[in-house]
Formats: C-alpha cells, structure tokens, sequence
C-alpha cells in the first residue's frame, strides 16, 4: 500500500541510490579482482587484473554520479529530501549550495569516496609494477568509505546513512500522512550562518583530499609488505605521503583561517577536539616522512618508518571516528551527532588496523632490520628522534582528546581537563621547542657520519645569533609576560629559521635538491613564531574599565572584562581608538553593526580613520551568530565582534524595519517624561547628551497631505541639535488649522530625541519646546569585544612558505623516482650509495 | 646498550608523563555539593530553572550574567559568568559548567550548551562560550 504523494520527484533519488549500491559492489568487485591479481602467480593471465580495473572505472563512474544526483536535488531545492532540506535553503546563494553540500555527514563522506576514486585511477596511470596491490588496498577502503552511505536495513540495523533518504522517512510528523504535505515545506532549514564563508566553500574539498591522499603511503606501505617487497616501496610512497602532508595541512590551515574570519572565539586555534582529530595524522604523517627519508638514505629505522606510515592512515580512521560517532557530545562544539554508525565506524578502523598489525606480525622475521648501531654524529639519528618527539606530541593529542573514548572503554567518570587550552599550549609548546630545535641542528648533520667539532662549532654560533634574536623579539612583542616554555619555542622557531636558511642559502649556490626541505622548515618554523606571538601577546583593546581596578596584571587574577557596551552615536575611548556605533546595515539575513574607528595623535588631529562592520544573523535556526570584521595591517591586526544585541527577528529585519514600530499610543513609553523649555530664537537648550540652538522659524513648513486655507497658521521650528559631537536638524511644526491647535512632533532617532513645538507665547515672544529623550536602555546599542592580534601575518605566510617547499620536495623526490628504475643496477645513481641498497 | 634503546626508554617515559599529568589535571564531572568542598574548577552537568530568573543587562553591566541552575542531583546554585549572555540560553537543554564556587555563587569560565533545534527534533546542537578569550 504506497501512498502516493504529491510533487514528490522520486528519480533523482532513485537513481543516486542505485548509484551508491553500484559503487559499493563495484568496489568490492574491484578490490576482490586485484586481491587475485597481486597474488597471481601465472603473468599472462590477465582476467583478475582487467576485471580489478574494470571494477574501479565503475566505482569512479557511479560516485561522480552520486555527486550529480545529489547536487541536483540541493540545487532545484527539492525539499523532499531529507538532507537538502537539513543542509540547504532557497535563498543560498550557488557558492553556498555547494557548501551545503558537503556540510552533513553524507556529503563529506562522498567528498572522500570522491578524492579516493580520484587518486584510484591516478595510481592506475601511474604506479606500473605497484599497481595490483596498491589498487587492492584503495579499493578495501573504497568499499568502506561507499558503505557509510548505503543506509539500508541489513538483519534489523542500518549500515550507513544514505543522503537521499526523504524527508517523511526521515523525521516522524503527523503532516507526513498528508499526501499534499509538499506544500506545507516552503523552505530548508539553510545552512549554519557561521559556515556561509569563502573558506567554507574551499576548506572541506582541501581536508579531504589531504585526508583521502594518505591511503596511498599506507597502501604502499601494504603492498611492500604483502609483496615482500620490503624496500622498494619507500620511494614510490614519499612523493605520495609529501602530497597527502601538504594538502592536509592546506586544509588544516585554511579551517583556521576560516575560524578566524568567521568564527568568534577569538583566534585561530581552539585545540577543539573536531581540530585536534584533524592535527592528528597530520603530524604522524610527518614524523613518518623524515623516517621514511631515513631509511631511503641509510637503510636505518625501516620498522619505524614502516609502523608511522601505516599508523597515521589508521589515525585518519581513528579521527573519522572521534568526528563522527558523537561521543565527543559533551566536549565539542562542532554539532556532530551519531548517525547510528559508531560501530560501523570502528569497523572500519579495526579492519585496518588488523590488516597493519597482521602483516607487520606475519613478515617480522623478514624485515630488514639494519644490525648497525647509528653514528651519534649522524643526520639519520636526529631526524629519527625529532621524529619520535613529533609523534609524541602526537600521543599527547590523541591521549587527552580522547578522553570521552576512555569514559566509555573503561566505564569511567572523567571530565576533560577543565582547561584544554592552556594544556595543549603549554604541552604543544614543549614539543614544539625540541622539535624545533632538531629541525635547525639537524641541518648541520651529515648523513652516516659528521665532524663532530665542526658540527659543534657551527651549531654553536647559530645558536648565539638565535639566542641574541630571541631576545630581541621577546622584548619587543612582550612575550616575556608569558611562561619560560613559549619563550623557548620562540628561540627553537628562530634557531629554526636560521638554520634552515642557511641551508637554503648553499642550495641556491648549487645543491638545490635541498632547497625543498629548507622551505619547508623555514616556513613551519614562521608560522610556529607567528603563533607564539598572536596567541600568547594578544590583547584584548574592548577591556572594560568600569568596576574594574586598573592595576596591571590585574587581570591576570581577577576577571578579565572584556566587552564594551556601546550606545549608538556615543563614542567611547577603547584603548588608543574612539569607537562609535553609528548605525546598522541590513543585507537580509545579515545585520552589519557599523563601527567607526579613530585613531588621534597627540595634537588630537586624526591620525587614522576607518569603520569595521562586524554582523550577527538573528536565525530563528541557530541563534544569533556573529562573524567578526578585521582590519589587516602589516604587522597586526585589529579584530572586532558583537557579542551581544538587541536584535530583531528575522522577518521585521527582513522588512527593513531596525526601529521600533510607530505605534503611537505606546510611543512616548518609549521615552523619558517630558522637559518643556521656553525659547526664544537664538537660545541654547540643552539636553543630557547634548546641546540644540532655537535658529529661527520656518513659516512655510513642509506638512504632507494637509493643505491650509487662509487663516490657518504653521510653523516649524528649526533647531540645530549637537549630540556627541555629531550634528543634527530637526523641524517640529506648530500649527492652527480651522481654530484648533496641532503639533507634529519630529525624531531624530540617531540621537534619541524627540521634540514637539507645543505652544508659541507671542506676549514673551517665546516658544515652548517639549524634549523627550530616551532613557538608556531604550537606545539601540552593541556589546562588542575587540582583539590585537600581533604579527598573525607570520603564521599565514609560514603556511604558505611551508606549502611551496613542501611542492619542491615533492618534484624533487619524484624526479629521483624517474631516475632510478632505469640506472639501478648499471651504476650508483647519486653519490649515495644507499640509494640503491 | 643501543642508543636505539635509550632513546625507547626516553619515549615510553615522556609517554608516561603525558598520560600520568593528563590523568592528574582531568577534572571529574560533578555535583554542585562536590564543588562547595573543593577549591579546583570542575564540571557541573545539569539543566536551567527556568522558573528563576536570568539576569542579563548589558546597559548595566556587559560582562555580568547570572541565572540558576539545577545539577543532576536536584541541587540548585545561583551561577555567575563573566561574560554577555549566549543567544538562546532560555532554551537550553543541557548545560555543562566549568567553574568553581565563591562563596554561595558558582563562578562559570565556560559554558556549554545544547539546545534543541526549533525545526529539526532529529537534532541536538552544542554550543559553547568562553567568558575569556583563549591565550598562551
């Protein structure tokens, strides 16, 4: 018994479901397929293999049309569906339709089925002799990846959550029984204000791919050990695992950047478990790298550099899982609930990980342990502890963000540490020193063997200037103020830095092969001194002063008071500017708050000049939300935020309307009781904020729709009103119509008056004026939070610098690629003879 | 010995550290009878009284907000947050304190919120605010 329903268009749908169950089985199809070819003994049989292909060219085939169907349902609105009614709204623009589209759970997996199929044909084109077992591996993932978005009933559970569920399945409503209930859903519920930015629309593609990309190492890392090809596989995957680590970390920061220009937490960073779990394989990827560099050039630490690249695609699972599963619920903020897949999720992890510790455990005997001790004095023991450190930074990660995990494993009560923050930073930071410290002096190390006195000699004297510039910009940026640890990571990002660029200066005299990883440090090492310094010296300009005793330091143990209220037109003294709020602008549903800014010198001449216009969405969805303005400057930045509104709802700001609705028998409510002065022309009355002058009278007043005869009478009043030093006109009109007497009162919103020409008093020459001024809490006002944020550019070029020289290495290392596999055998090709061990 | 397994020993000690201190500045979760006995800041899970009432009046006071809130256990306290008032808190669900108390008021640093969603029931939204900004 199908009801049938009206305006329901069920094709789309349809056919996106279709497609997901032809991914599905295509890439079980494809990933069975490779599994017989790898094992293949017999080479001209070519069945297993042509059917692995054939396999993925479908699963690449049927995700690019998930993609379209349900871009197709977000882009026509059909409200029908489930998630383009959760995610979307008529009045998104097409940039943010396409957010919309990745901001559920179903969109960003189909992101990473996406990416993955992407990389799939990729490593068809390209990896020649990898490809049997390499493929195996990413189509494993493939199937995973495409069951999270089955969701249909298997054996009374749903696997997976599908995006093209409708909505009258999705959500229990008596309206559903209706067959015409279309009608009734106008709209979607719209996308989270905080998420209509740029960087929304870029940020989820980058992370992604970053995330996706790192199933290659790892697959590499699989098929070498499956294949007993326990060596060869390290080149191939560093090119790989260098792509994978500069994506992810575009990504990482972009969602920085973003949380910066959108969010108002105030900063860039929030070590935010959504965050962390991001940061996460990031970092193990990295330290993977360096081993795998160390192996590639030694043949030291081949079980290191093997577990690293296989544990951060595990950790990748392991952060889907935190994201996804909702048992951050009570630590997060990110809105992530369980979609009833959390044992689906940890399925997939323990089938990785099962599939790493299995083969590890299966191949011991036979890995290619090195015998040799490592020289002290050698470039592959640093790089090999630096990266240990980095991957215990890690561990430190992992541990505490975790904590929700360990409640539920271990039935226990724990609450995260009651200040996250702080801990990261301070443990973050310690890490953050040695690892520092190893990626400058590591530079001054040989491979295999180095001059120990020269080695000391050149370290020494990089350390002093270091040293000596510490100094420098600690005194000058105030970071003094902070722990001694930040101060030592101050000096390893500096040590860093000159190390490092030392190197990259002889690079470009001739060894330019090494200019890749010197950019690279380089710029880690300026986004780690850009951090230090905007987070730790960031002050806060909106300090509040009243009842709050300016002694320094005060802050540090009493309450920080750090929003300013601002009534409209009042300018207030905010550390070395004069803020005014000075009036509103609507772009629906967005409410600017306009903030004006000066900045005097010590003559009082203006010095600097501009306005910010920070704005709140009064969502009947989500709340207010506010997205601060920033004013760049080279050095630092100013940025503003409302905090707090007397907002409007959405459909009176639509309308435009900002002001209270004329209703006039309860508009003087709005005011204080009345003064009334006698004036004559010329006299100065004056007001509590304020002053007006009387400047003469108008005998033609303007009075709309009322015409005079000869003997009725109108007047206006011209007055010239100052309030906080901004000027104003303003015309009441008396007037004598028919023998009666009328006045018209005028506003003059912007300073909170109200004024009537109530009576003329020709025997004085006089005229009464009645001033009605709003009390202060009538007043339309803004509590708003401004912050500096000094030298933050250091951290957004670090990451740019970071980003080229992670491309260097990466044409670098798959030149060397190129170059291998035609001269092996025949001669060493470089000067290393490791090369070819 | 191998440098190698040096190195190992320092790992798996720097390893425990980081267990051991995180183990030791984890807070539990608890009652508002629990932080009357103790000076360190905890977590105080509970739901709003929404017959009290909520004091918020930035023309008075920008960075003062209080309202009461029942714990778990029934308790009721009168919580103080130095801070603007989140958006919507009147019609929070849950809400989960880090503080501690002075005197007969519960001093919040954080608040975190969940709120029911006017138009989905399917979902639940966290939202968290800070009465500081985040700092080194």
């Amino acid at each position: 018994m199908t009801k049938v329903f009206e305006g329901e268009h069920l094709l789309p749908g349809q056919l996106g479901q279709l497609f997901i169950i032809l991914s599905f089985g295509s890439a079980l199809l494809s990933a069975i397929s490779y599994f017989y070819a790898a094992n293949q003994r017999d080479q001209h049989d070519q069945s297993w293999y042509k059917l692995g292909r054939l396999g993925f060219f479908i699963n690449s085939f049927s995700v690019v049309a998930i993609g379209a169907c349900l871009f197709y349902i977000i882009y026509n609105h059909l409200f029908e569906y489930h998630y383009a009614w959760a995610h979307s709204s008529r009045t998104l623009p097409t940039h943010y339709i396409i957010s919309s589209f990745w901001e559920g759970q179903e969109g960003s997996f189909w992101l990473w089925t996406f990416w993955q199929a992407v990389l799939g044909n990729i490593l068809i084109w390209k990896a020649k002799t990898w490809e049997k077992p390499v493929m195996a591996v990413v189509s494993l993932s493939q199937v995973l990846l495409s069951s999270m978005l089955i969701g249909v009933e298997i054996l009374g559970s749903r696997v997976g959550s599908s995006p093209f569920i409708l909505l009258r399945e999705a959500i229990e409503a008596p309206i559903f029984s209706r067959p015409d209930y279309l009608q009734y859903i106008k709209d979607g519920n719209g996308l989270n204000p905080t998420l209509q930015n740029y960087w929304m629309t870029i940020h989820p593609p980058t992370l992604f791919l970053g995330f996706a990309s790192m199933i290659v190492p790892f697959a590499y890392a699989i098929a070498g050990l499956w294949q007993r090809r326990y060596k060869e596989w390290v080149s191939a995957a560093i090119p790989y695992a260098l792509f994978a680590v500069m994506i992810l970390g575009t990504g990482i920061i972009m969602g920085s950047f973003w949380a910066y220009e959108s969010l108002n937490f105030g900063g860039f960073w929030n070590w935010d478990p959504v965050e962390n779990a991001s940061l996460i394989p990031w970092l193990v990827l990295i330290s993977a790298v360096h081993v795998l560099i160390v192996y590639k050039n030694t043949g030291h630490s081949y079980f290191t550099a093997t577990f690293l690249t296989l544990i951060s695609f595990v950790l990748v699972l392991y952060a889907s899982f935190l994201t996804r599963s909702g048992i951050l619920g009570e630590t997060s903020v990110h809105a992530f609930t369980d979609l009833g897949m959390f044992w689906h999720l940890v399925i997939d992890i323990m089938v990785f990980l099962v599939l790493m510790v299995g083969l590890l455990v299966l191949r011991w005997k036979e890995l290619p342990f090195s015998q040799k001790e490592e020289e002290t004095y050698s470039r592959e023991f640093w790089m090999f502890v630096g990266s240990a450190f980095l991957a215990l930074s890690c561990l430190q990660l992992v541990v505490v963000t975790s904590v929700p995990v360990w409640n539920a494993m271990f039935k226990t009560n724990i609450a995260p540490p009651a200040n996250p923050i702080t801990l990261y930073n301070i443990f973050q930071g310690g890490f953050a020193v040695v690892i520092a410290l190893f990626l400058g002096f590591t530079q001054f190390l040989k491979y295999k063997k180095t001059d120990a006195t020269r080695f000391f000699i050149t370290t020494l004297v990089y350390m002093f200037v270091a040293a000596l510039i510490t100094g420098v910009i600690i005194y000058i940026t105030g970071l003094y103020k902070l722990r001694v640890v930040f101060m030592l990571a101050m000096f390893g990002a500096v040590y860093g830095v000159l190390a490092n660029a030392k190197v990259l200066g002889d690079a470009l005299k001739g060894k330019l092969k090494l200019a890749g990883s010197a950019v690279a440090h380089i710029g880690f090492a300026l986004l780690l001194v850009g951090a230090l310094i905007a987070a730790g010296t960031s002050k806060i300009v909106s300090q509040n002063e009243t009842g709050v005793i300016r002694v320094k330091d005060f802050d540090k143990a009493g309450n920080p008071r750090e929003n300013i209220m601002l009534y409209k037109n009042e300018p207030v003294t905010m550390g070395d500017y004069q803020v005014t709020y000075f009036g509103d602008s609507l772009v629906a549903p967005n409410h600017y708050f306009k903030v004006d800014y000066k900045r005097f010198d010590a003559s009082g001449k203006v010095k600097e000049h501009f306005v910010l216009m920070p704005n709140s969405q009064a969502n009947p969805k989500f709340g207010l939300v506010s997205s601060p303005d920033t004013k760049h400057y080279l050095l630092h930045d100013l940025y503003t935020h409302i905090t707090a509104a007397p907002i409007k709802e959405e459909e009176s700001m639509a309308a435009g309307a900002t002001e209270a609705s004329h209703d006039h028998a309860n508009e003087d409510s709005h005011y204080n009781p009345p003064v009334v002065y006698e004036a004559s022309v010329g006299d100065t009355i004056r007001f509590r904020e304020g002053y007006m002058i009387l400047r003469g009278l108008n005998k033609q007043p303007k009075l709309q729709n009322i015409p005079l005869k000869d003997n009725d009478v109108a007047v206006g009043a011209m007055l010239d009103i100052v309030s906080h030093g901004k000027a104003f006109k303003s015309e009441p009109v008396f007037m004598i119509k028919d023998g009666n007497s009328f006045d018209f009162a005028r506003k003059v919103d912007d300073a909170g008056l109200k004024l009537r020409l109530s009576k003329i008093i020709p025997e004085k020459n006089k005229f009464e004026i009645m001033v009605y001024q709003q009390p202060e809490s009538a007043k339309p006002y803004i509590v708003m939070r401004a912050i500096e944020f000094p030298y933050i550019n250091f951290f957004w070029s670090g990451t740019i610098i970071m980003v080229i020289g992670f491309l260097m290495s990466i044409f670098r290392r798959n030149s060397e690629l190129r170059v291998v596999p035609v001269k092996t055998g025949a001669k060493p090709v470089k000067k290393k003879p490791a090369l070819v061990r | 010995m191998k440098k190698s397994s040096i190195l190992g020993i320092i790992v798996i000690a720097v390893a425990i550290a980081v267990i051991i201190s995180t183990y030791s500045t984890s807070s539990t979760y608890g009652s508002f009878n629990d932080a009357k006995k103790s000076t360190e800041e905890l977590h105080i899970v509970g739901h709003l009284n929404k017959v009290k009432e909520l004091y918020y009046d930035p023309t008075k006071d920008a960075n003062y907000f209080s309202f009461y809130m029942l714990d778990n256990k029934g308790e009721e306290c009168k919580v103080v947050f130095t801070g603007t008032k989140p958006q919507d808190f009147e019609r929070s669900e849950q809400i989960v304190l880090t503080g501690q108390m002075r005197g007969r008021e519960f001093h919040a640093s954080k608040i975190l919120m969940k709120c029911p969603s006017k138009y989905t029931q399917d979902k639940i939204e966290t939202t968290e605010y800070k009465s500081k900004q985040a700092s080194l």
